[in-house]
C-alpha cells in the first residue's frame, strides 16, 4: 500500500503521527539554548612564550625563529604568523577550517617538547591557547566610585565577582582596572648610604620578621598543647617599626630610612566610565552556555547585589551582548510571522477557498517545527542562521501542498468522491512533488558542504531548509490527501455577500490576467527571435550594471556598539594620556548624544596578563568603548557616526594615530567593516618600514580607505646599562647581580604578602619615587657587594640611549609589516587595483615582497567556495531534472531562466543600493533551485500537451495558460515570503536583507523572463522533436517492407 | 465487424501499434505482461526464471474490409521475426454498443 493510501485509509494514525513530531518539536524548542550564531571555533592555535628581559629582536632570534622552524612541519598548516615583542613571544598556527584541533595541538605540543631543549634557559615553557567564540565576553560592566574607590576592588570581589561566579553557565567573571592594595616601603637612598643599609637586606627582613610557624605539641600533665609563633604583620605600623640594626649605638628602625604606606598600588592603567573612576567587571560564559539566559539571571541578581555595595559605588552596563541576541532573534520571529500570513493571503488569494486554504496552512507549522527537533539533537542553539532559514523555507513548504490539493480539488470537481480524489489525485502528482522536492534538496545540500568561516553560517542553513523542504513533502504526501479526503467537498456554489462580491472580483481579475498572457504568449511566438534577442541582450546588458553595484564581502550591520583605540606618541606617560582620554570623552559625549555609555581605559593592563599579550600595549594607548542607545532609536548609524569621530579625533594633535571601529573588533560575525591589509615582507626592518610608511601615506589618500594602521609600532627610546666586566670583577660584582638590584630598586622588591582577612596584599620595597626621576639618580645607585661595600653604579658602566622596534612581526617565517586600513563605500576589487598600483611605483630593492591580505583573503576563499558550490547546484539541478524529463532537452530549456535570476538580483540589488556580497551569492545560489520549479511545471505540461497531439505553438499557448496561476501562486509565496526579510526590520536582520533583496528580484524578474521566454524557446527546440518522431516513423515503416 | 485478438511478444509492441495507428485504428483493448505458450513450437512465455519472456495482447474491433490488410501486415511482420512469437485470431462480432 502506497504512503498517501495508508495515510488516507488510517487519518487517526496520520494525524496523531504528525501531532507527535509537533510536540517533540516543542519541547525541543523549550531546552533550545539562544544565541547570535552558531559556535565557531576558529581553526588558531597560539604559543605564548615568556622570556623575561628579552628585547624583540633577541626574542625573534633565539625563540620565535627556533620554535616556527619546528612548528612548521604541523599537518594541514596553512599560515604560520609570529610576533615577537619585549618579554614575549607570540606564534599563531591557522589550520584550515574544519580541521582537527585536538589533533593539531597534540601534534603541536609533540613538537614543543623537542623544541623545548633548544629554547634559552630563562625561557618560560611555551604555553598553548586555543580561543573560541565562547570566550568574547557576554557583558561588561562599568563600576565607579567616589569615596569608596581605594576598597573598590575588594567591595566589587566580595559583592559581585564572587556570586556572579556561581550563577550557572558563566565560564569567569574578571575585574580590570580596579585599585590595588599594596603596603610601599618607600626608601630614601641617602639615608640607606648613611646607614649601611641596602634595599636587598631591608627586603629580607621584612620576609623573615613576616613568619607564622606551628612549634609543635606541648604535653603539659595529662593534657596536648599546640605551640605557634604569630609573627604575621597585623598593619602596616609593625613594618615601620621594625629594627633595621645599629647606628652608632643606636637603634635603626625602619622608619629612619623609609616610609612605610598602606596604600594603592601605582596604576599602569585608568578605567573610567563616562568620565568617572572606576573598575570594569568583565563576563564569559561557559562553552555551550545560553548566553541570554545568563544574561537575565545576572541583570535579575544585580539589583540585590547592589543593595551590598556603599551608595556611592555605581554600577553600568557598558555592554550586554544578549540584549543585541535578544532583538535579533525577536525581530526574526516576527518575520517569520509575517512571511506566513503573506503566504496565507495568496493562497486564499488564488483559491478563494478557507477550508483548502486551512491544509495548505498547516504545513508551515508542521514543517517549521521539524528543524527544532534538529537542532536540539544536533546541540546547536537557536540562531540568527537558524531562524532566517526558517524564513527562507516559509515561502516553499505550501508549494507541495499546493500542487497536490489543486490536483484533488479537481478530481472532486469532476465528481469523484473525497476518498479517492485524495488517492487517485495525489498519485498523479506524487512523482512531480517529489521532483521538484529533489531540485531543492539538490541546491540547499551543498551548501552544508561549504569549508571555511562561510561554510560554519550555511551548514545550518543547507541542513534546515533540506530537512523542513523534506518534511513538507511528507506531509504533502500525508497529511494533505488525508485531510482533504476528511475536509474537502464538492464546492456548492457561493451565496450572496461580502465574501462572493471579493471572491467574484478576484476571480474576474485572474480571467482578465490570463487572458493577457495568452494574447502576450501567441504575440512571442509568432515574433520568437525578437524574443530570443532581446532577451539576450537584456541578460549582457545587466552585465553592466555589475560594476556599479560593487562588490564586497561582507554587509556591515549595526549592533550599536563602537570601539575606538587612539594612539599617543610612543612613551607618552600615563598622567598626559589621562588628560587627552577625558579631553576626547568630553568631545564624544557633547556631540554624540547617541553614546549612552563610555567606558574607557588608558594604559597597560596588569602584568601577566594572557589577554594583554594580545594586543598592543603601552601607557600612551587607550581605549574607548561605547555603548550607543539601540538602532532603531536613532537616525545615524554607527558608521557615520564612526566617521564623525574620525574627523573629531583628526584634529586633535596630541594624537599620533587612531582607529574607530564601528561594531567592535571581537564582535563575531557580520559586524565591523571589512578590512585589507598589505603586507609587506623582507628582512631589513629599516627598508620595510619605509616602504610601509610611504604604503600608509598613499592609502591614506585613497577615498575608499580608513584608519590605516601600521602594524609595526615605531621604534621607542630606551635605555641600556652597559657595563665594565673588568670593574665589575674588580669590585667582586657580576651582570645578574647588579640588573637585579637595578630591578630592586626601580621596579621594586616584592618582599612578602601582607594578609588580612584572608587576602593577600604585596609588600613592595623600593626607592621613593623622587628617588627615580632621572638619569642622574640609576647611575648614584649603591650596590652592596659580598663583602658588603656598597659600589656605585656610575663605577662600573654607564647608561646609553639606543632605539629598539617594540615588536617583530612575522608570516610564513618571514619579518613582514602590515599596513591594514578598513574599506568605506568602495569596492573591494577597485581598492585592491589602487593598491597594486602604488605598489608598483614604488622603488622597491630585490628580496621585498607585497602581498594583499585581511578580508580580501578571506573574500577570495569564500567567492571561489561559492561559484564552486553555484557550479555544483547547477548541475545537481540538471542531473536531478534530466532524470525526471528523461530528457536532455527539456532540462536545457529549463536552465535557460538561470541568467535572468542573476539579471533580477543584479537589478533588484542597483535598484536597492545593496552589494553583491556572500549573503546576496548565497541567495543567488538558492535562486538555482527556486526559479527551475516554474520551468519544469510550465515545461512539463507543454510535453504533455504535444503528446496530446496538440501542433507546437498551440501546445505552448494553452499549457501557458494552464499552468500561469500554480506558477504565479508558488512564486508568489516564496518572494512574498522573503518581503520581510528583505526590507531588514528590527536589529541585526538587515546582514539578511541582500539575501532577501536577491532572492525576490531574481525570482520575480526570472518567472517574468520564463512565462515569454521558455513557451518561445520551447517551439524553437520543440520542432525539432517532431522532426526526431518523424524518422522513427520511417525506419518502422522499412521494417515492414 | 471482426473481432482480432492478436497475442504477441512484449518486445513486438511498438511495431503492432504502428501498424494499428498506420490503418487508423483507434480502439482496441490491451492486456499487457500475460502468460502464453504456443500449441506446436517456439519458447513459452511465462515471466519465470526459466522462460522469461512475456506476451501482450490485443483485443480490436475493425471494419471488415480492414481486416484482411491488418492479418496481411501482421502475418508480415512474423515473418520477419519467427522467433519472437506473434498470433492472430479473426471471429464475428454479433452486436455491439
Amino acid at each position: 500500500m502506497r504512503i498517501y493510501e495508508t495515510a488516507v485509509k488510517k487519518p487517526v494514525t496520520t494525524i496523531l503521527i504528525f501531532f507527535g513530531v509537533v510536540i517533540f518539536g516543542l519541547f525541543s524548542l523549550r531546552y533550545l539554548p539562544i544565541d547570535l550564531y552558531p559556535e565557531i571555533e576558529p581553526p588558531i592555535v597560539t604559543v605564548f612564550t615568556f622570556y623575561q628581559g628579552a628585547s624583540a629582536i633577541d626574542i625573534e632570534t633565539n625563540v620565535t625563529r627556533l620554535l616556527e622552524d619546528q612548528l612548521n612541519t604541523v599537518n594541514n598548516l596553512k599560515k604560520l604568523t609570529s610576533t615577537s615583542r619585549d618579554n614575549i613571544s607570540v606564534l599563531m598556527l591557522e589550520f584550515e577550517w574544519g580541521s582537527n584541533l585536538d589533533e593539531a595541538t597534540n601534534d603541536i605540543r609533540d613538537v614543543l617538547g623537542r623544541a623545548e631543549a633548544f629554547l634559552p634557559e630563562d625561557a618560560d615553557k611555551p604555553i598553548l591557547f586555543k580561543f573560541s567564540t565562547s570566550m568574547i565576553p557576554i557583558m561588561m560592566l562599568s563600576a565607579t566610585a567616589e569615596e569608596s574607590y581605594p576598597a573598590l576592588t575588594k567591595l566589587l570581589d566580595d559583592a559581585i565577582v564572587n556570586p556572579l561566579n556561581r550563577v550557572e553557565g558563566i565560564g569567569a567573571v574578571s575585574l580590570s582596572g580596579g585599585p590595588k592594595r599594596e603596603i610601599q616601603v618607600n626608601v630614601d637612598p641617602g639615608k640607606l648610604e648613611a646607614y649601611n643599609v641596602s634595599v636587598e637586606q631591608l627586603g629580607n627582613l621584612i620576609r623573615q620578621e613576616n613568619l607564622n610557624l606551628p612549634g609543635g605539641t606541648l604535653d603539659i600533665g595529662s593534657f596536648s598543647y599546640p605551640i605557634r609563633v604569630e609573627g604575621e604583620y597585623k598593619g602596616a605600623d609593625e613594618i615601620a617599626n621594625l629594627v633595621v640594626g645599629n647606628f652608632e649605638g643606636r637603634t635603626v628602625r625602619m622608619r629612619d630610612v623609609a616610609v612605610v604606606k598602606d596604600t594603592i598600588a601605582k596604576m599602569t592603567i585608568d578605567e573610567r566610565s563616562n568620565g568617572r573612576q572606576g573598575a570594569r567587571i568583565i563576563i564569559q560564559q561557559q562553552s555551550g552556555g545560553n548566553a541570554v539566559e545568563i544574561a537575565k539571571e545576572v541583570n535579575a541578581m544585580l539589583p540585590s547585589l547592589m543593595e551590598s555595595l556603599p551608595a556611592d559605588v555605581q554600577l553600568n552596563m557598558i555592554f550586554d551582548t544578549s540584549e543585541f541576541i535578544e532583538n535579533s532573534i525577536n525581530s526574526l520571529a516576527t518575520t517569520i510571522l509575517y512571511a506566513g500570513v503573506f503566504v496565507v493571503l495568496v493562497v486564499l488569494f488564488f483559491l478563494g477557498r478557507w477550508r483548502a486554504t486551512f491544509i495548505i496552512i498547516l504545513t508551515i507549522p508542521v514543517s517549521l517545527i521539524v528543524s527544532f527537533i534538529y537542532l536540539y539533537v544536533t546541540g546547536n542553539t537557536l540562531n540568527i542562521i537558524s531562524l532566517s532559514s526558517l524564513s527562507i523555507a516559509i515561502g516553499m513548504v505550501v508549494d507541495d501542498a499546493i500542487v497536490v490539493l489543486e490536483n484533488i480539488t479537481s478530481h472532486i470537481e469532476k465528481g469523484a468522491s473525497p476518498r479517492e480524489a485524495a488517492i487517485y489525485g495525489t498519485n498523479e502528482v506524487g512523482l512531480a512533488v517529489v521532483a521538484t522536492t529533489l531540485t531543492v534538496v539538490a541546491v540547499f545540500f551543498p551548501l552544508t558542504l561549504i569549508q571555511g568561516l562561510s561554510g560554519i553560517m550555511f551548514r545550518q542553513l543547507g541542513m534546515i531548509v533540506t530537512l523542513v523542504v523534506i518534511v513538507s513533502t511528507l506531509a504533502a504526501l500525508t497529511l494533505t490527501p488525508m485531510l482533504a479526503s476528511q475536509m474537502m467537498r464538492a464546492q456548492p456554489p457561493r451565496k450572496t455577500g461580502v465574501i462572493k462580491v471579493i471572491f467574484d472580483q478576484i476571480e474576474k481579475f485572474l480571467g482578465w490576467l490570463d487572458d493577457i498572457y495568452e494574447n502576450t504568449l501567441r504575440f512571442a511566438v509568432r515574433r520568437r527571435w525578437l524574443v530570443v534577442v532581446s532577451s539576450v541582450g537584456l541578460f549582457f546588458g545587466s552585465l553592466f550594471l555589475l560594476p556599479i553595484v560593487g562588490v564586497e564581502f561582507f554587509p556591515p550591520a549595526d549592533n550599536a556598539r563602537m570601539e575606538v583605540s587612539v594612539e599617543l606618541p610612543m612613551g607618552v606617560g600615563l598622567e598626559k594620556t589621562k588628560v587627552v582620554a577625558r579631553q576626547i570623552e568630553n568631545t564624544f559625549l557633547e556631540k554624540y548624544p547617541e553614546v549612552e555609555v563610555i567606558s574607557t581605559s588608558a594604559g597597560v593592563a596588569d602584568d601577566g596578563n594572557i589577554f594583554a599579550a594580545f594586543s598592543d600595549n603601552g601607557s600612551h594607548i587607550i581605549n574607548f568603548t561605547m555603548r550607543m542607545s539601540p538602532s532603531t532609536e536613532r537616525d545615524r548609524d554607527i558608521y557615520e557616526i564612526g566617521d564623525l569621530m574620525r574627523a573629531d579625533l583628526s584634529s586633535i594633535p596630541e594624537i599620533d594615530n587612531f582607529r574607530v571601529d564601528p561594531g567592535g573588533g571581537g564582535g563575531g560575525l557580520g559586524s565591523g567593516a571589512s578590512t585589507v591589509e598589505v603586507i609587506i615582507s623582507g628582512f631589513d626592518l629599516d627598508i620595510t618600514g619605509d616602504l610601509a610608511d610611504q604604503m600608509a601615506e598613499a592609502m591614506n589618500n585613497m577615498d575608499g580607505l580608513r584608519d590605516v594602521e601600521i602594524s609595526r609600532d615605531r621604534s621607542s627610546v630606551e635605555y641600556q646599562l652597559v657595563l665594565d666586566r673588568e670593574k665589575m670583577a674588580l669590585h667582586g660584582l657580576n651582570t645578574s647581580q647588579v640588573a637585579n638590584a637595578l630591578r630592586n630598586r626601580i621596579q621594586g622588591l616584592t618582599a612578602a604578602q601582607f594578609r588580612e582577612d584572608g587576602e593577600e596584599y604585596d609588600i613592595v620595597v623600593r626607592y621613593d619615587e623622587q628617588f627615580r626621576t632621572s638619569l642622574d639618580h640609576v647611575e648614584n645607585i649603591m650596590i652592596p657587594n659580598s663583602q658588603g661595600v656598597f659600589i656605585r653604579l656610575s663605577e662600573i658602566g654607564g647608561l646609553q640611549e639606543y632605539f629598539s622596534p617594540p615588536s617583530i612581526e612575522r608570516e610564513n617565517r618571514q619579518r613582514v609589516i602590515r599596513v591594514t586600513a578598513s574599506i568605506f563605500n568602495a569596492s573591494l576589487t577597485d581598492v585592491v587595483r589602487d593598491i597594486r598600483a602604488e605598489f608598483a611605483k614604488m622603488d622597491v630593492p630585490a628580496g621585498i615582497g607585497m602581498d594583499i591580505g585581511g578580508t580580501v583573503e578571506e573574500q577570495q576563499e569564500a567567492f571561489a567556495d561559492i561559484f564552486l558550490l553555484l557550479g555544483l547546484v547547477i548541475i545537481l539541478v540538471y542531473i536531478v531534472m534530466a532524470s525526471q524529463f528523461e530528457s536532455l532537452r527539456s532540462p536545457f530549456i529549463i536552465m535557460l531562466t538561470l541568467p535572468f535570476a542573476f539579471t533580477g538580483v543584479f537589478l533588484a540589488l542597483f535598484v536597492t543600493g545593496h552589494t553583491l556580497n556572500l549573503i546576496s551569492l548565497i541567495g543567488s545560489v538558492m535562486l538555482v533551485g527556486i526559479v527551475v520549479k516554474n520551468g519544469i511545471v510550465l515545461v512539463d505540461y507543454t510535453n504533455l500537451m504535444r503528446d496530446r497531439g496538440l501542433p507546437l505553438k498551440e501546445a505552448v499557448v494553452t499549457a501557458g495558460k494552464s499552468r500561469l496561476r500554480p506558477v504565479l501562486m508558488t512564486t508568489l509565496t516564496t518572494a512574498l515570503a522573503m518581503i520581510p526579510l528583505a526590507m531588514g526590520i528590527g536589529e541585526g536582520s538587515e546582514i539578511w536583507q541582500p539575501m532577501g533583496v536577491s532572492i525576490i528580484g531574481g525570482l520575480m524578474f526570472s518567472t517574468l523572463i520564463t512565462l515569454i521566454l521558455i513557451p518561445v524557446v520551447y517551439t524553437l527546440f520543440g520542432a525539432n522533436r517532431m522532426k526526431r518522431e518523424q524518422k522513427r516513423l520511417e525506419m518502422m515503416e522499412l521494417e515492414l517492407q | 465487424m471482426k473481432a482480432v485478438f492478436i497475442a504477441y511478444n512484449q518486445a513486438l509492441t511498438e511495431k503492432v501499434e504502428f501498424i494499428l495507428d498506420r490503418m487508423k485504428i483507434r480502439g482496441y483493448t490491451r492486456w499487457n505482461q500475460v502468460q502464453g505458450r504456443g500449441s506446436e513450437d517456439g519458447e513459452p512465455h511465462m515471466g519465470t526464471h526459466t522462460w522469461p519472456a512475456l506476451n501482450d495482447t490485443i483485443l480490436t474491433i475493425v471494419p471488415d474490409e480492414k481486416v484482411k490488410e491488418l492479418m496481411e501486415t501482421l502475418r508480415k511482420l512474423d515473418s520477419k521475426t519467427k522467433m519472437q512469437g506473434l498470433r492472430a485470431y479473426v471471429w464475428n462480432v454479433e452486436d455491439s454498443l
